[in-house]
């Protein structure tokens, strides 16, 4: 695709709209980023530096208390380890996926995709049912005579993982599902014919392959898990806070607005450091250049 | 690894596929068929698709396993080994390199599956890049290649591993016209330098004429005809083989008599007697059979030693080396003429009834009727 055909857009009958046609269409969705997006998150920034006198004093808070720290790390690893669970977890399902054909791979495309119609509260109310002292988990592992005690599950950090993992794992199963869909069948019989085991075919061709997927999964799951709200909110224990919920916690109860933002703006670094290793240190355009 | 030491330790093995069947529920794809190989031959296996060719092709390479039936290489039954044991190379239609791996990593997978170390698998990757012509190209991706190139790595990696057998899946059919014959001799040439044998799989027909020894053709899952080139070309078994290869003119007639010679009716009242090797099926008198003859062996103007036929033009082709004339018999049968020297006949016009002479051995007889 030469450079002319990917920036602009073309009227049905092949001709080339013209420049300023084409900025005019794309002018509300960028005005869009830039007054939702783009402002308030400066705004925010703004007032973590300069509230209420222009200092650092708002960072040195986030560093230096050891509780907001911890909070910190908390919310990075539960992402870590939400993220690795859909790894570990969707991985298979879209393997599965992209080789099913006909009614099966309808029916596992409709389960993945049709929580995704629900609202997150709603499936996370539903984990809190089965949690649950007298939950549907706890009377399964009793009468299986796993456990004379039910279980503390609801307002646990594990309550938090496998729920926010449930809800997370589309977008994780999607993108994998597409990068192993677009490899063809042959690669894999290539691999086989050539002397690899399927485990070495898995390991050698088809998982190196499939990378692009599983890093735009994981970084969809990832950074979205770091800003979870509902869920660590309705299932997660009140001493085990992460960090939305602290956000929270600062704009409407303790009405610190700098503090908040300045905790809004560690995060912000953590995840636009992440985003630019991610892109600098996996070359997609390599790893893919020859899928066509 | 040298061409010379590639000879001495990977010749070709020979391969028996025997009573080969396989259904897909009610399909049958392969029905029955039975292939002998030679160590070091090379056969081709030509069919339209659906024929059978790409699945027999598959349960060799072990991708697919048959309902019935055994392979055996050497004397060994692959039947129903895993592909990864079986120790033969195979070239795909698409190239198939390893879209992640450099191309020296794509020639050398095979050996590093094997579990020999870096630098000797290096070594061996280099030296079939350079029997492939493509010396120097190890650290180059697959798509900073041409498609012949990828072709070619293709085979270079198919062949590291001196394996005795290779299998290619119309390993051509993607390439444009020039990069496909320039391709056809290279691979006749690792042909005869590494004495591999070697199963072609292909829907051209000019492409298996030319490069193979031996020719299956298969239809329906079973196979029609298997020889070499020119038996098939000049005695195609029966009127599929007659049709599919080549050009070929058919005239229906009725057998009115066997004997010493065959005399057959012609639709336009003639009677001609054809010597008894013309008929390639045995024919009994009283039944239809199809009279077939190539479009290049007629000749123009009433000649001895042959049969007289009257044809009005329709169509005149200039067509390089030769004109192709078309035109009708009496009786409306559509009849062509490829004649070479084109210039002495520059006064023939469409309309024109042209007189050609159909050599006596340039005629087959097949029981049955032309479609």
């Amino acid at each position: 695709m030469t450079e002319a055909t990917r920036s602009h857009f073309w009227h049905s009958d092949g001709r080339r709209l013209s420049g300023l046609s084409t900025l005019l269409l794309l002018l509300p969705f960028f005005a869009i980023i830039a007054f939702v997006f783009v402002y308030p998150i400066l705004q925010l920034l703004v007032i973590s530096i300069l509230e209420p006198h222009p200092t650092l004093d708002n960072y040195a808070r986030v560093v230096d208390n050891p509780v907001h720290m911890r909070v910190l790390m908390r919310t990075l690893w539960t992402a870590t380890l939400v993220t690795a669970l859909s790894v570990i977890l969707g991985f298979p399902v879209a393997y599965y996926m992209s080789r099913a054909k006909g009614t099966v791979a309808a029916l596992v495309a409709v389960c993945v995709i049709l929580p995704l119609w629900s609202s997150v509260l709603v499936r996370t109310a539903a984990w809190s049912f089965l949690f649950q002292r007298n939950g549907l988990v706890n009377s399964a592992l009793m009468s299986l005579g796993l456990t004379s005690q039910p279980f503390k599950l609801l307002y646990t950090q594990s309550a938090v993982v496998i729920s926010m993992t449930h809800v997370l794992l589309p977008f994780m199963i999607l993108p994998i599902y597409g990068a192993l869909r677009s490899i063809p069948n042959d690669y894999g019989r290539a691999a086989a014919v050539l002397g690899a085991t399927p485990l070495r075919t898995f390991l050698e061709v088809i998982l190196p392959l499939s990378l692009p997927g599983i890093v735009s999964g994981s970084l969809l799951v990832f950074l979205t898990a770091i800003g979870f709200f509902i869920t660590p909110a309705l299932l997660g224990s009140p001493q085990e806070m992460m960090i939305s919920t602290l956000v929270s916690k600062q704009i409407r109860e303790v009405l610190d607005w700098p503090f908040a933002a300045a905790l809004v703006g560690v995060l912000t670094v953590f995840v636009t450091l992440l985003a630019v290793i991610f892109s600098k240190t996996l070359r997609f355009d390599r790893l893919m250049g020859n899928a066509s | 690894m040298n061409i010379a030491s590639a000879r001495q330790s990977a010749s070709g093995a020979s391969i028996r596929i025997s009573r080969l069947e396989k259904r897909f529920g009610a399909v049958s794809a392969v029905d029955g068929v039975d292939i002998d190989i030679a160590a070091g031959e090379f056969i081709a296996l030509l069919g339209p698709s659906g024929s059978g060719k790409t699945t027999i092709l598959m349960s060799v390479a072990g991708f697919e396993f048959p309902t019935s039936g055994t392979i055996h290489v050497d004397s060994e039954d692959l039947t129903y080994v895993p592909s990864n044991r079986r120790n033969l190379g195979m070239v795909f239609q698409n190239y198939t390199l390893f879209p992640h791996m450099s191309i020296l990593d794509n020639v050398a997978f095979p050996l590093k599956m094997r579990g020999l170390r870096t630098a000797e698998r290096h070594a061996r990757a280099e030296a079939a890049l350079a029997t492939v012509r493509l010396a120097g190209y190890g650290q180059r991706r697959p798509n900073e290649l041409s498609g012949g190139q990828q072709q070619r790595v293709a085979l270079a990696r198919a062949i590291v591993y001196q394996p005795r057998v290779l299998l290619m899946d119309e390993p051509l059919s993607a390439l444009d016209k020039n990069l496909r014959e320039d391709m056809q001799l290279e691979i006749k040439r690792l042909h005869a330098e590494l004495g591999i044998t070697v199963i072609f799989v292909t829907h051209d027909q000019s492409e298996a004429l030319t490069m193979a020894d031996r020719i299956a053709v298969l239809r329906d899952g079973k196979i029609q005809q298997i020889g070499p080139a020119r038996q098939l070309y000049e005695r195609p078994a029966n009127l599929f083989t007659a049709g599919f290869i080549g050009e070929m003119n058919f005239v229906d007639v009725r057998i009115e008599s066997v004997g010493d010679d065959v005399a057959v009716a012609l639709p336009w009242g003639e009677t001609w007697r054809l010597p008894a090797a013309a008929a390639v099926e045995p024919v009994a008198a009283g039944e239809a059979a199809v009279l077939a003859v190539r479009p290049e062996r007629l000749q123009l103007g009433a000649n001895p030693g042959g049969q007289v036929i009257t044809v009005t033009l329709s169509d005149i082709v200039y067509a390089g080396a030769a004109l192709l004339l078309i035109g009708r018999l009496p009786d409306g049968t559509e009849m062509r003429a490829r004649i070479p020297g084109a210039s002495q006949l520059s006064s023939l016009a469409p309309g024109n009834v042209a007189s050609f002479t159909i050599p006596t051995e340039a005629m087959l007889l097949y029981r049955g009727k032309r479609r």
